[in-house]
């Protein structure tokens, strides 16, 4: 009995920590005002069904903090150009770029407010970004990526529309997160057109693999 | 599908809780959120990413000639580990952590279809 009064306050007491993360004052309310529209922030991730991802009407930022390099957020935030090559949850319409633009000031605070949403599935200091003829193999030959996914070569844009493009994930993405979101995928988006790849792959070829993209320029 | 068969399978899908995703969705649904980004909404391999960077045509599913080689075990075997598990272009993705046993028997039978 005891021990389970222990546990469940301690339960709750992490409720608590993770609900309330530390951003800069104004940040979330500026969110609150012009973006929970199409963005929710509060975790763990909360689609079931196709049915669920379908009705999103942009990404979830419930990890935001894990995900991005915040330099390239705050720049982002201020000239939003073009991820996704389709519109979002669309397999025939392209991505017009009408993403809304915020001022330096909102985006440097809303950006502060983001990078607190963090997740613990994220280790840091895992990745190191570095190419290896193992990861390029994977990457380009041994799986299919590249169909799904833009990505630069000898100066030229290439790959599939259907995924993000990973045209510049260096300057984009926290390798670490890379790593996370390929080992655990079903964590961050339960319901996804890309396949679970963690069975596929060993741990040691996935760490290669984000270690590989985050040198794509 | 009918609407009644879906509201029940909804409401299955409800009873049983956090444990059923995406469980209840539809052939059609699963194909086209799934396979259609390369095999195309009518499964003719025109999908969106073929690009001219596509290194292989995603199968054709209208082929009756073709499709009536493969037996429904390699079908389905191919969706759960991918090409190269027949040979075939890596390519096609594996999908078996991704979809259920149920959802692969359905994306089998809306397959089969194209090619009637
Ligand atoms: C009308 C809906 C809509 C509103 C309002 C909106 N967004 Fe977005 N947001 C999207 C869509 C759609 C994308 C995907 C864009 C792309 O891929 O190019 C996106 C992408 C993002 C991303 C990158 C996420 C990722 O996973 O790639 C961030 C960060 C973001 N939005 C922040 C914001 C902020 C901050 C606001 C409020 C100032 C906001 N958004 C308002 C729809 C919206
Ligand atoms: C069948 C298409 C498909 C294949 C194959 C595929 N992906 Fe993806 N990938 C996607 C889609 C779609 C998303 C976005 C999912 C979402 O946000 O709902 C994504 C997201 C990602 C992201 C996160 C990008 C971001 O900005 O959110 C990374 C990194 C990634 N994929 C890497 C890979 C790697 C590495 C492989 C090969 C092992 C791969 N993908 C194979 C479709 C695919
Ligand atoms: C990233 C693109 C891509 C996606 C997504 C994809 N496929 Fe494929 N698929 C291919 C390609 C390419 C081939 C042809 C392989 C070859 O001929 O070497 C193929 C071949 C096939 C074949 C035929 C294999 C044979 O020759 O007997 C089946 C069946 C199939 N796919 C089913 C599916 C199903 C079901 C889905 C969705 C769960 C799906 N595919 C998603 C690219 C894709």
């Amino acid at each position: 009995m005891r021990f389970l009064a222990v546990t469940v306050s301690l339960g709750a007491a992490l409720l608590v920590m993770a609900a309330a993360p530390s951003y800069a004052a104004g940040g979330d309310a500026i969110f609150k005002k012009s973006c929970t529209g199409c963005h929710y922030t509060d975790g763990p991730a909360k689609e079931k069904t196709i049915a669920d991802q379908l009705a999103k009407k942009g990404p979830e930022l419930w990890y935001a903090g894990s995900k991005f390099k915040k330099d390239w957020l705050v720049a982002w935030l201020q000239n939003p150009k073009p991820i996704r090559p389709m519109k979002y949850n669309s397999l025939t319409d392209s991505n017009k770029g009408d993403h809304p633009k915020q001022s330096a000031g909102d985006a440097a605070a809303t950006a502060d407010f983001l990078m607190g949403l963090t997740s613990p599935e994220v280790k840091a200091g895992v990745i190191t970004p570095k190419s290896s003829p193992q990861a390029k193999a994977i990457f380009g030959k041994k799986m299919p990526c590249g169909g799904c996914h833009e990505y630069g070569k000898k100066g030229d844009v290439r790959g599939g529309k259907s995924g993000p493009s990973l045209v510049g994930a260096s300057k984009r993405l926290n390798p670490d997160w890379v790593n996370a979101y390929l080992a655990n995928i079903k964590v961050f988006k339960p319901v996804r057109d890309m396949p679970d790849f963690s069975s596929a792959l060993g741990q040691k070829e996935l760490e290669s693999v984000a270690a590989y993209i985050a040198t794509f320029e | 599908m009918s609407r009644f068969v879906i509201t029940t399978t909804m409401a299955l899908g409800l009873a049983l809780g956090a444990a059923g995703s995406a469980q209840a969705a539809d052939a059609k649904q699963v194909f086209d959120f799934y396979c259609a980004q390369c095999h195309g909404v009518n499964g003719d391999g025109k999908g969106v990413n073929v690009t001219k960077d596509f290194a292989t045509d995603p199968r054709n599913f209208t082929n009756g000639a073709d499709m009536a080689k493969r037996s429904d075990e390699d079908i389905k075997g191919v969706i759960k580990d991918g090409g190269p598990s027949i040979s075939k272009s890596p390519l096609m993705p594996p999908w078996g952590a991704t979809l259920t046993a149920a959802e692969v028997d359905g994306l089998l039978a809306y397959i089969r279809k194209f090619a009637k």
